[in-house]
């Protein structure tokens, strides 16, 4: 019960007045952040980081880690109204998010993502406290191979996003692959499709692609329906969830919890992938799989919990070996080293009292999260309510400002108008945008590690499938896309529901 | 209904808020290149009369941001003027650097050039530029950062640099590197050009995969720098051999340069050094030069580089143009090796 005690010291530090203060100046930041789209956590911690100089260590990353996890919550805010997913693991939430807000039940969404959230970021906390040490081991077994089988496997996930059509999936897929191969080529360094341009020598940003693809594109289709055919805005419903939701959205957050957790101890991955994974699995075990894309709540609570644990499961490689899973952990990481923390595995040793007590700061940092999301769902959820002459030119100020403020040009300005075209023609052509996105990240991933793993096993493709991890990963996907196959013949009936984003 | 607006309204006021401050510094970036299309006529003699602009072409809390405001307050108090620091990230920095080429050579936009990066852009044949090193007038370096060869604290098979480069002259071993032509890609390819050695380099994408991959035993030595490094090595998670600098690093004082080591000479490290846009008058040149001097050799903010983990190596115009000039040297001399 030592790690109990040491907890206990940890809250203790973590409740003094100014600590609890500064844990509630990050959170507060964090969700301004996660609403702004565009300005990710990782630059939103960056640009605060000249803040904490003067002040204590632990207050310090307190504060900072509150912006982090702070601005996951409010990502989804943006996502579930307005369908403008700010970072790459909110786009599975637009899935499902905006459906239910349009049907008015954006407090529901709202709601079961801040329980879920909430969940599944206490219980990897936990899971940091107690297993940490042990799980090391694990992080590390992930090498290129490895990496490369889960990507390959997040991608067989995909399919089941593809939509009514499997051509129509199939174009949104190789686009998705294609804007990925924009960029300098990892391995060789040969610059692909940059047209002489610079801001292309290091492909296109996904944040871009992303609230084109989805906010800006929804917009354009939005002031075409009102054009035709002015609609009431929807009548916001409750904040929680029916009774008869209540039992499997439970269930999802825990599948939720436990996929993120393991998932932010491989370094690396995007967070993107236990969300996809989670939404995948919950509506592969659904008894009514047609109803995920139009409004299903477990479509929301699993992705949603499975991102906000994975952020916690990542803290175990960020701790124990130094090595960040994201752009904000790396932001994070400066941090701990600018006020003196070295990471490794002695800081658990050397540190207790600054490692235990910004592990109870982030209990503290969820359940405020918590109140002041649960009461705010409904209070946002009315934004959905407002008549769309007034929402639609501001969500569109918001995102211009968002994107403006990436790299501060108006590059990126150009590249979301462009993908909100795109977006709005791949709308109209029934051709589902999710996969797009999706394989813009997965695609990039995929690339990177399959070249570190041929140039590991000089160029021997089927050394991959040699290493038990990886190999069994492998195994797995082609399990899966076998079962699909011979489930599409079984049913003349294509399976594969529609999934309109 | 009212209520409802008004609150929406404030969601966008604060939204405009917050991206004020970058947006505010663009804007001044801008005007800055507008009004002094007249030249320095304008100027009524006083340089510097109005804030300097430092383009940084990374991300804010990446290694360049941090470097480029330690040393703002430094420069202020030397020029007098505010300086800000303005992130224009993107293109590997070919945005920042474009940025910093195109910019009015009033005095008032300068930036960091970080290299060998920007050497191995130059000498990358599929790179459509646009720039060169002679579209810049060269101000001074600011930090340099040595490569380190570094092997696992558990490691049987060597436990020293000779045993490493003798094991690597028979067997092949893998190494790390964070970009084709980067500092760190650069160490393996001129080990192996020079001490004939068997290293293939195993392109990662930045140091948090690469180390990863290396502590887990997937990737057999490191090459990092020593600033990534020296931390870990004091805290035996790994074992740094050699240094590929001309001196002995002040961080890694037990750690032996590849010429200490027994071996020829192999001088690689990333540098971050001040650039203007090429046509800056001679006299302003001499205002800019002597403050950096003076702001990067004040003892207070070398203490601070130093709590940084980054090594201070001030170089006037002239010693920072021959270094630049010898990267881009370096890397055309491993062109064969690269492929390009």
């Amino acid at each position: 019960m030592d790690a109990f005690n040491l907890l206990m010291s940890g809250f203790e530090i973590a409740l003094t007045w100014e600590n609890l203060l500064y844990c509630l100046i990050g959170v507060s930041i964090g969700m301004m952040v996660g609403i702004l789209p565009g300005l990710g956590p990782s630059a939103g911690t960056a640009l605060l980081i000249p803040m904490t100089f003067g002040m204590d260590p632990i207050s310090a990353i307190v504060m900072l880690s509150g912006i982090f996890y702070g601005s996951m919550y409010g990502g989804t805010i943006t996502t579930v109204l307005v369908n403008v997913p700010g970072e790459a693991a909110s786009v599975i939430t637009s899935l499902d998010g905006y459906p239910m807000a349009k049907q008015g039940r954006a407090g529901v969404a709202l709601g079961i993502s801040a329980i879920g959230s909430f969940i599944g970021g206490t219980v990897a906390i936990i899971g940091v406290a107690v297993v940490a040490p042990q799980l090391v081991k694990f992080a590390l077994a992930f090498g290129p191979p490895e990496f490369f089988a889960l990507i390959v496997f997040g991608m067989t996930m995909v399919v089941g996003l593809a939509g009514k059509s499997i051509i129509r999936g199939s174009i949104a897929v190789v686009l998705g692959l294609v804007l990925a191969m924009v960029g300098m080529a990892p391995g060789s360094g040969v610059v692909r499709f940059s047209f002489g341009i610079p801001h292309l020598i290091d492909g296109l940003n996904f944040v871009t692609i992303a609230m084109g693809l989805f906010g800006l594109s929804e917009i354009l289709l939005g002031i075409e329906q009102q054009m035709k055919k002015p609609e009431k805005p929807p009548v916001v419903k409750g904040l929680f969830p029916s009774r008869k939701e209540l039992r499997p959205s439970l269930m999802s957050i825990g599948r939720g919890t436990g996929l993120g957790f393991f998932m932010g101890l491989i370094p690396g991955t995007s967070s993107v992938v236990p969300a996809l994974m989670s939404y995948s699995i919950e509506k592969r075990i659904s008894k009514d799989p047609k109803r995920f894309g139009n409004g299903a709540i477990e479509g929301v609570a699993g992705p949603e919990t499975a991102n906000n644990s994975f952020c916690g499961g990542a803290l175990i490689p960020l701790f124990l070996l130094g090595i960040p899973s994201s752009a904000t952990m790396a932001v994070l990481l400066g941090a701990f080293i600018l006020h003196g923390l070295q990471p490794g595995p002695t800081l658990f040793v050397r540190h207790p009292d600054f490692v235990w007590a910004v592990i109870a700061s982030m209990f503290i940092g969820n359940l405020l999260l918590l109140f002041m999301n649960l009461p705010m769902a409904k209070m946002w959820a009315k934004v959905a309510s407002v008549p769309f002459k007034l929402l639609f030119p501001i969500i569109i100020a918001i995102s211009i400002v968002g994107t403006y403020s990436i790299s501060n040009s108006l590059w990126d300005v150009g590249g979301l108008l462009v993908f909100g075209l795109l977006g709005y023609f791949l709308k109209k052509a029934d051709i589902p945008v999710a996969p797009v996105a999706l394989m813009f990240i997965l695609g990039d991933l995929m690339e990177k590690s399959l070249l570190q793993s041929l140039a590991l096993y000089k160029g021997d493709f089927f050394a991959i499938f040699t290493r038990p991890l990886s190999g069994t990963l492998l195994a797995l996907s082609v399990l899966v896309i076998t079962l699909s196959i011979v489930a599409g013949f079984k049913s003349k009936k294509d399976n594969l529901v529609d999934v309109e984003a | 209904m009212k209520k409802l607006f008004s609150f929406v309204l404030v969601l966008l006021l604060v939204a405009g808020a917050l991206a004020a401050c970058s947006s505010q510094e663009s804007a001044s970036s801008k005007s800055t290149s507008g009004e002094s299309s007249g030249t320095s006529e304008n100027d009524d003699g006083k340089f510097p009369n109005k804030p300097i602009n430092v383009i940084v072409a990374y991300d804010a809390g990446g290694g360049t941001d941090t470097t480029a405001r330690t040393l703002q307050p430094y420069l202020e108090k030397e020029l007098g003027v505010p300086v800000n620091v303005i992130n224009k990230p993107g293109g590997s920095g070919w945005v920042g650097w474009t940025e910093i080429a195109n910019a009015e050579p009033d005095g008032y936009t300068i930036g960091y050039l970080n290299s060998p990066n920007f050497a191995s852009g130059l000498v990358n044949p599929t790179m459509q530029r646009g720039i060169d090193l002679d579209s810049f007038t060269i101000l001074a370096n600011h930090v340099a950062d040595p490569g380190a060869i570094v092997i696992r604290a558990d490691e049987d098979r060597f436990t020293n640099f000779k045993e490493l480069i003798d094991y690597a002259k028979k067997h092949e071993l893998t190494t790390t590197a964070t970009g084709v032509a980067g500092d760190d890609h650069l160490v393996t390819l001129k080990l192996n050009q020079k001490l004939d050695t068997k290293f293939r380099a195993i392109q990662f994408e930045g140091t948090a995969e690469s180390r990863s991959s290396f502590l887990g035993g997937h990737v057999d030595v490191l090459i990092t720098s020593v600033g990534e490094a020296y931390s870990m090595h004091q805290n035996n998670q790994l074992k740094v051999v050699a240094i590929t600098a001309k001196e002995k690093s002040s961080f890694l004082s037990d750690v032996p340069t590849v010429k200490e080591a027994g071996f020829d000479e192999i001088i690689s490290q990333s540098t971050r050094g001040l650039v203007a846009p090429k046509g800056l008058p001679e006299e302003k040149v001499e205002i800019l030069q002597d403050a950096l001097e003076k702001a990067i050799n004040n003892t207070e903010h070398q203490k601070k580089m130093k709590e940084l983990g980054t090594q201070v190596l001030y170089a006037n115009g002239d010693e920072y143009l021959k270094l630049l000039q010898q990267d881009i040297e370096d890397v055309k001399g491993l062109k064969d090796l690269l492929g390009w």
